[in-house]
């Protein structure tokens, strides 16, 4: 459907280990503030902090909000809390998708951005096959690996 | 729509004001839920229980605080921070030019209440509490702030908004 695919305007992504340490940085459009690479450290360790925070806020009982999954075997990541998934601001949307193993995926978008979930899942699927499959990555480093930088820009680019 | 509770904050970072909704925990819920889930849930629970109204206020705060700075710097000085979504929750936020913070929790699906937000000072804060000649002009430690009609022009402006 040539509705769903319109152009898509991703901002930047960030990758933030388990332990709350910035592994991956990459802008795409210019459109947020341009910060020094010390403030995106500060951002991706406060982010962590807030993100651990936002989780243990829930208002409601833990018994209550499972009631929506369906999932079909017992798992111990269905009732866990999640922490913050979207924030919105007058000038961006940021995304976070937290793997089961910790990581954390920060995509900033513009603020009326469709399909981010798409977009986050696809981002996943590179970072699994080029980043997670190459053997000479150690994980929870910063990521250095050419052909996940190379498809991301395929990705995003070829969609905006 | 649900709304789960509702903070003020002024400008020295204090809770002035807080009110909670409380949900009705629903017995059938529990029953229908399969037994290996709610083992999980009893082990969680007493962790949130050692949280009290206080603690939770003072984590709001630090949360809404430090995102509103991230945003601040990432998208410049007029940039707003408006809401956050977890898997449980909707935080929406609303800061005065004043800088007092008007912080309400809901469920996820709710639509962004930063009208809703700026209502609430406009029409109640700024009548009834602002205006209020007995009223201090700071409010430490809450006082003033919760007045009688502060408190029923707010059950029911909230009624309100959730029937709509």
């Amino acid at each position: 459907m040539a509705i769903i695919k319109d152009r898509l305007v991703v901002f930047a992504l960030l990758v933030i280990n388990k332990a709350g340490g910035l592994i991956y940085n990459r802008e795409f459009h210019s459109g947020l503030n341009k910060m020094s690479s010390n403030d995106y450290l500060i951002l991706a360790g406060t982010f962590h902090g807030v993100h651990a925070i936002t989780k243990s806020l829930s208002p409601l009982p833990r018994t209550q909000s499972a009631n929506g999954t369906s999932a079909s075997a017992p798992s111990p990541f269905v009732n866990r809390p999640t922490g913050l998934e979207v924030l919105e601001s007058a000038h961006f949307r940021l995304q976070c998708f937290q793997t089961v193993t910790g990581t954390k995926f920060l995509l900033f978008t513009e603020p009326q951005q469709p399909n981010v979930d798409n977009v986050m899942k696809r981002i996943y699927e590179l970072y699994s096959d080029y980043v997670m499959k190459n053997p000479f990555y150690t994980v929870e480093m910063p990521i250095r690996c050419e052909k996940f930088d190379r498809s991301l820009d395929a990705f995003v680019k070829v969609k905006s | 729509m649900a709304i789960y509770s509702f903070y003020i904050f002024d400008r020295h970072t204090e809770c002035i004001y807080s009110k909670r909704w409380l949900q009705q925990p629903q017995s059938s819920s529990k029953q229908a839920r399969p037994t290996s889930a709610s083992t999980t849930a009893s082990v969680e629970m007493p962790a949130r229980k050692a949280l009290s109204a206080a603690d939770d206020a003072k984590l709001i705060f630090g949360t809404v605080f430090s995102l509103r700075n991230i945003v601040k710097k990432l998208g410049g000085e007029d940039d707003a921070f408006l809401s956050y979504r977890t898997g449980d929750y909707k935080l929406h936020y609303y800061e005065t030019p004043t800088r007092m913070k008007f912080v309400m929790l809901t469920d996820t699906k709710t639509n962004n209440l930063r009208v809703v937000l700026h209502q609430i000072w406009a029409n109640l804060y700024v009548e009834f509490v602002v205006k209020n000649p007995l009223s201090p002009v700071e409010h430490p430690g809450g006082i003033g702030v919760a007045n009688e009609l502060f408190e029923m022009g707010l059950e029911s402006f909230v009624s309100s908004v959730l029937v709509s």
